[in-house]
């Protein structure tokens, strides 16, 4: 078996700048990354078949990460692109499909740094062509500097919106709205203190703000999209005032011509490693729902298991970077690749800025708070599994007939079947029964992940060296253990 | 797969109580209740929440023990009826199936069951070579002989759980969840279970609870000797036509179908890591991969597909793979159905015989095999 000091699932920021870290002490360190290119979401690279004519704004982001993409070109470490690790067969024991390189792998520490993926609300229309999320629109600009139309409206909450905004005005593209449901700017001067704490990143708004302004492109808070109309594709959507209470105005809809809606609704970590390994997890709604609980040094609940950046609790890239480090540093102290006195001295302003960051976080869920039931926009139309395609109506159908868990709709619906894995509708679905129930989200018991972690390929898995199977000897009999 | 929920606190009494909400006891239970009885339906969880919907859904007689042939077949035929004659959809298919063979020891062996199981009177064609290759050009070229029935077919566990509870209610069954039967005991005419602090009185009582039941009999001081396997199963995303048949292996150790909605499931029995005494159920990621791998060597294009999901359900039996199915030793009106191998294959057969067994005291079926009392008590 393969072995290694440090498995880092992700070469995002996080995992890559942890794998820096670690390897400059001096750990073998194996980073596998399910994209063919490293950067993750954040520094997501055009396809090397691309050729680029001039210089862009994500080009200097990727000066910033031209360092980082050096950590695979590392001696002490080994990178896995298109590697997907799909199982923790035993403790300290990661199961990897990445082509020929198939495989299994004991490590001494691992970090878990898998990033996030985009919050699914589903409205009506929300299926359309044309209708993307701001993760998807992010991927579509810098891993192929597409857009998808020539007239966007941008809404639903959070600060990627201004980033969304931003780019799409970049890329040439008419923003004709952006509607953030949170009362964002009227929170902003009381919360300035706490934001101001991370000035750096202040500043990227203000600008993406000024670009916004330069453009002309309205932004209007305390106001969602409620549904996206099109015959075959996206022609119009219509906005609604939302107030503090989260109630919905209706009757002051108003409709927007466009052919791309990015609807950004925040970002849930992926936490299906997590479930496999069995790290104690938390809720909170803030940074994005369940997250694994971790120490001050960010080990999570089973020792010797890491969590760090966006996957570990939305914080953003800024967040990402540092904790990377900061878990690199950790660990290579643990593994005694770094005595404690210089760890601690590595490891100091990488805490100060973090708790810098910290604070800045605060302030940012305060500005962008959305109201608790706001997201409830879905009819018994709106399809809300798409891999198997279950609408409310169905779920509504089901329950009428007493299949109200979440588990008894799982089973009777296909919902969270299909190969999202539940990824884009198990939330929704606990948003659902908690509304439904008058419960917390994170009292809804949801169907619990299935390896493997992600989709793997069954010849990718044959390319492992394994034992030949032994067979029973007589199929009919029981292989188990005695019922007392 | 956990099923229907709805809040239902069980009643006193009532005449017939059925426990177990999985194949064996809903079908017990929906046949007693469409012949006018009442009937209570206990679940220690949600119904259809533990083996019957954790299970490949394979139908296939060719796999199963000779003696088990009138059963199967019974069953098969009941599956089917399920949808046409009671409006509840199951997800049946039969598409036929084909049991193959790699080696020339699995090939004689092939060989040596099909003629004990044409001498019970069990119909299938011999397959080998081209002919074979022919008829299913999907297969691997290792598969060099197979027997083909053209009754075999599957079942959706996913399908037929939801329809069968569903209709179960409509004909009358009060389905509980959550009512654990933690003890029983006779009562004056008939029996008293404990469900937690409530208790229920019945006339007729129907165990049908996987492995559960050894206990539940042995309050009542009865002995159910049981096992229970703990099955892997792996499931890929949908996909294009790769298969047209249900396959199992002479070997007894693979099980493998495409499902109408392009998903292909992959069993066989391959043990997971899972004890029942302490309830887990986990995949053994080294068997899972082997058990993967032969599937894909039985159907090459399965390679080319990605795995959505794998997990684990058990499956109880008894030490000679024979169900325990009948009255209880010493016991009047309390009956048992537990511990066939291919349990859900045999779920609607064996609720058949426990229904008739209440209503008219006697089945059509021969069960003699299968008498519980078989074991020392």
């Amino acid at each position: 078996m393969n072995q290694a000091d440090l498995a880092i699932v992700g070469a995002g920021p996080t995992g890559l700048s942890a794998a820096l870290v670690a390897a400059r002490a001096g750990l073998k360190v194996w980073v596998f990354d399910d994209n063919a290119l490293p950067g993750g979401q954040y520094f997501r690279q055009l396809p090397k078949q691309f050729r680029k004519t001039r210089k862009t704004v994500y080009d200097k982001e990727h000066g910033r990460a031209s360092e980082l993409f050096t950590a695979i070109h590392h001696p002490n470490v080994t990178y896995l692109p298109n590697a997907t690790v799909w199982e923790n067969p035993d403790p300290g024991i990661l199961a990897f499909a990445a082509g020929e390189r198939s495989g299994r792998i004991e490590a001494k520490a691992i970090l878990i740094a898998c990033g996030a993926s985009d919050r699914p609300v589903p409205f009506p229309g929300w299926t359309l062509p044309g209708v993307v999320t701001a993760g998807g629109l992010q991927n579509l600009v810098k891993g192929a500097r597409v857009v998808p139309g020539e007239r966007a409206v941008v809404a639903g909450n959070g600060p990627l919106l201004l980033v969304v905004a931003a780019n799409l005005i970049r890329a040439g593209a008419t923003v004709a709205a952006v509607a953030e449901a949170a009362p964002a700017t009227a929170r902003l001067w009381r919360n300035l203190p706490r934001l101001l704490q991370a000035p750096e990143i202040v500043k990227l708004a203000v600008n993406y703000r000024g670009l916004m302004a330069k453009a002309g492109v309205p932004y209007r808070c305390g106001e969602t999209v409620i549904e996206a109309r099109g015959t075959d594709e996206l022609e119009e959507v219509v906005l609604a005032p939302i107030d503090t209470r989260g109630r919905l105005d209706r009757t002051k809809a108003r409709t927007v011509a466009c052919d791309t809606l990015v609807a950004g609704f925040g970002l849930n970590p992926s936490i299906e490693m997590y479930r496999l390994l069995g790290c104690d997890m938390s809720y909170n709604s803030y940074r994005g729902g369940w997250m694994p609980k971790r120490s001050d040094d960010l080990e999570t609940s089973i020792p010797g298991i890491f969590a760090a950046g966006d996957g570990a609790g939305i914080g953003g890239v800024e967040f990402a970077l540092i904790e990377g480090k900061l878990a690199g540093t950790v660990i290579a102290r643990n593994l005694g690749a770094l005595d404690e006195r210089t760890a601690a001295i590595q490891a100091a302003p990488l805490r100060s800025r973090l708790e810098r960051f910290r604070k800045f976080r605060v302030g940012l869920e305060r500005v962008y708070a959305p109201p608790s039931t706001w997201t409830e926009l879905a009819t018994d139309d709106t399809i809300v599994c798409r891999c198997e395609d279950v609408s409310l109506g169905e779920i509504r159908a089901r329950e009428a007939q007493g299949f109200t868990s979440a588990f008894a709709i799982k089973g009777s619906t296909r919902m969270s079947m299909g190969r999202c894995q539940g990824r884009n509708c198990l939330p929704t679905l606990a948003a659902h029964i908690a509304a439904r129930d008058g419960i917390a989200v994170e009292q809804v018991a949801v169907p619990r992940g299935r390896p493997p972690a992600r989709l793997v390929t069954i010849g990718d898995l044959l390319q492992e060296d394994l034992p030949a199977p032994v067979f029973p000897t007589d199929p009919h009999l029981p292989r188990g253990e005695e019922v007392i | 797969m956990a099923m229907s929920d709805a809040p239902a606190e069980p009643p006193d009494r009532c005449e017939i109580a059925v426990v177990g909400g999985g194949i064996a006891g809903l079908s017990t239970a929906l046949f007693l209740a469409r012949a006018g009885r009442d009937v209570v339906l206990l679940d220690k969880g949600s119904p259809w929440g533990d083996s019957s919907g954790a299970n490949a859904g394979t139908l296939s007689l060719q796999v199963k023990r000779t003696e088990m042939f009138e059963m199967g077949s019974t069953s098969i035929g009941l599956w089917a009826a399920f949808g046409t004659e009671m409006g509840i959809d199951v997800g049946f298919h039969q598409p036929g199936g084909l049991r193959v063979a790699e080696s020339d020891e699995q090939i004689a062996f092939l060989r040596e069951y099909g003629a004990e199981q044409e001498a019970v009177g069990f119909e299938f064609e011999w397959l080998e070579g081209n002919q074979l290759h022919d008829l299913a050009p999907w297969l691997g070229p290792e598969v060099r002989a197979a027997t083909f029935c053209a009754a075999d077919g599957y079942a959706s566990p996913l399908i037929a759980g939801p329809s069968l509870i569903a209709g179960a209610r409509k004909a009358g069954v009060r389905v509980i969840s959550n009512a654990e039967v933690t003890g029983a005991r006779t009562a004056k005419g008939g029996y008293r279970l404990s469900i937690g602090r409530r208790s229920l009185e019945c006339e007729y009582l129907a165990i049908a609870a996987g492995g559960h039941s050894t206990k539940i009999a042995a309050s009542l001081g009865v002995r159910l000797p049981l096992w229970v396997d703990c099955n892997m199963l792996t499931v890929t995303e949908p996909a294009p036509r790769i298969m047209d048949k249900v396959v199992t292996h002479i070997g007894g150790i693979m099980s493998l179908k495409q499902h109408v909605n392009g998903t292909v499931l992959i069993g066989g029995g391959w043990q997971g890591r899972g004890k029942f005494s302490r309830q887990t159920r986990e995949i053994d990621p080294l068997a899972w991969v082997q058990n993967v791998g032969l599937g894909a060597r039985i159907a090459p294009d399965l390679k080319t597909l990605r795995v959505n999901r794998a997990w684990a359900g058990y499956e109880a039996v008894t030490i000679d793979a024979l169900p325990l199915l009948g009255r209880l030793p010493g016991l009047e009106n309390a009956y048992v159905a537990a511990g066939a191998r291919g349990g859900f294959h045999m779920g609607p057969g064996q609720g058949l015989v426990l229904s008739q067994l209440i209503l008219e005291g006697e089945t059509g079926l021969d069960i003699s095999r299968f008498d519980p009392a078989r074991f020392p008590q």
